[in-house]
């Protein structure tokens, strides 16, 4: 019943922004149990509150019935969280896109407004961003985040 | 449905649009951008006209493109609401600026009028307080006790979230951990056995499910330890029985309870109704 690594956990949740700080604070405790520091759970629920508030606000225009799903790998010296939404529109889609290509590049994303500002967090907090699209305009969007003594270390 | 304002409706910087495919026949969502002052109470009339002439009863009115607003329009929109609670709906401000909020609450409106971050907000509030919708949420973990107060404490803040009492709120999550530390411990573990819960929450009630693996080891002895809970519906464990507490509290704390066990999986369906 003891908990080994890597593990998944994963959550289906419904697009409304109201429920995130719930998840988000879920996902902290779920690293603190798993012995990360409260730092590094705390820093994490910036990274999952970021790319939630953007899957639900610009990927799910199904509205209020379309469903978010974010599932998270924890492995002893990181984790890895992958935010898929269910659809959002082509102009939202390239906008993220570029967002993306721009933060690999290292460009400023303070002309997105307040959503290139939860990614330019990300990118701070993390060490990779990566963005998938499907044919059915489905996003998600992985994360990776390392525990600060292996990534301070390196 | 979909009336754009048109020329005729633009007034200096004022634009106003309807939108009524958003959320549903009842709904209808009022877009402003502009200064909304004195000038542009006379077509505010016109579009609360409009979407009374089409029996809607919930209106969102979207101030998100507002740059400004005249306490006379305030008081406007205050008549309209009353109207609208008074068919049985309600008139609700989304998408404000923290200029616009701040000046509006320094004006008492919040104390009238709900406020929400954007129009899916205000929608699902709707569908929340009106149509008696249900959010779920759905989680999956290895089965790890560990793990159980973090899946617990999700629920509780959930119902929380959704303004259920502390009281309330406190016994979803006694449910909750119960249930979760049965899967856990009576099912198969390893990280490959994953515990499942789906929580359900409205107005009136939560519904949770719980689903793990079953240890075919187990069944027969487990089935035996349900049966004075669930086929004669007592709670009462004796003194020195070690097993069976967690479910007689569970049958205490909620209004329904079902377990359904098999070779294969165990679900647990609790249904709690809200208290306060």
């Amino acid at each position: 019943m003891e908990l080994t690594f890597p593990y998944t956990i994963s959550v289906r949740l419904p697009s409304d922004l109201e429920i995130i700080p719930s998840i988000r604070k879920f996902v902290s405790e779920v690293l603190q149990v798993s012995g990360f520091s409260a730092k590094f759970a705390f820093r994490s629920e910036i990274i999952v509150d970021a790319i939630c508030n953007n899957a639900i606000t610009y990927g799910s225009e199904g509205g209020a019935e379309s469903e978010v799903e974010a599932s998270c790998v924890i492995y002893e010296d990181r984790m890895e969280i992958v935010v898929k939404d269910s659809g959002g529109t082509l102009t939202n889609i390239e906008r993220l896109k570029d967002a993306v290509r721009r933060s690999r590049l290292g460009l400023p994303l303070s002309d997105y407004g307040p959503s290139g500002m939860g990614l330019e967090i990300v990118k701070l907090l993390s060490e990779t961003i990566e963005l998938n699209v499907d044919e059915n305009n489905v996003t998600s969007i992985h994360v990776v985040r390392k525990r600060e003594e292996v990534s301070q270390a390196s | 449905m979909r009336i754009r304002t048109g020329q005729a409706m633009k007034n200096n910087a004022l634009t106003m649009e309807i939108s009524s495919h958003e959320g549903g026949a009842e709904i209808a969502v009022l877009r402003i951008a502009g200064a909304l002052d004195f000038s542009g109470i006379a077509m505010l009339s016109n579009f609360f006209d409009k979407i009374t002439a089409e029996n809607r009863s919930y209106v969102v009115v979207d101030l998100a493109g507002i740059e400004a607003i005249c306490s006379a329009a305030l008081g406007e929109f205050m008549g309209y609401r009353k109207r609208f609670v008074e068919r049985g709906g309600s008139l609700v401000f989304a998408g404000l600026s923290g200029n616009i909020r701040s000046k509006l609450t320094l004006l008492g409106a919040n104390k009238i009028f709900s406020f929400y971050q954007d129009v899916r907000g205000a929608i699902n509030a709707y569908k929340w307080d009106y149509k008696k919708q249900s959010k779920s949420l759905t989680v999956a973990f290895p089965a790890s006790l560990k793990l159980v107060p973090p899946v617990r404490q999700l629920a509780a803040r959930l119902a929380r979230q959704k303004g259920y009492s502390v009281k309330d709120a406190f016994r979803i999550e006694t449910i909750v951990d119960e249930v979760c530390n049965n899967a856990v411990e009576h099912g198969l573990h390893g990280q490959e056995n994953l515990v499942e819960m789906r929580v359900a929450i409205d107005k009136e009630k939560v519904d949770i499910s719980v689903s793990n693996r079953s240890d075919p080891g187990k069944v027969a002895a487990l089935k035996e330890l349900i049966k004075p809970v669930t086929q004669g519906g007592g709670t009462h464990v004796g003194h020195n029985d070690k097993r069976g507490r967690g479910l007689a509290l569970i049958r205490m704390l909620s209004n329904d309870m079902d377990v359904n066990i098999t070779e294969h999986g165990t679900s647990v369906h609790v249904i709690k109704l809200r208290e306060e």
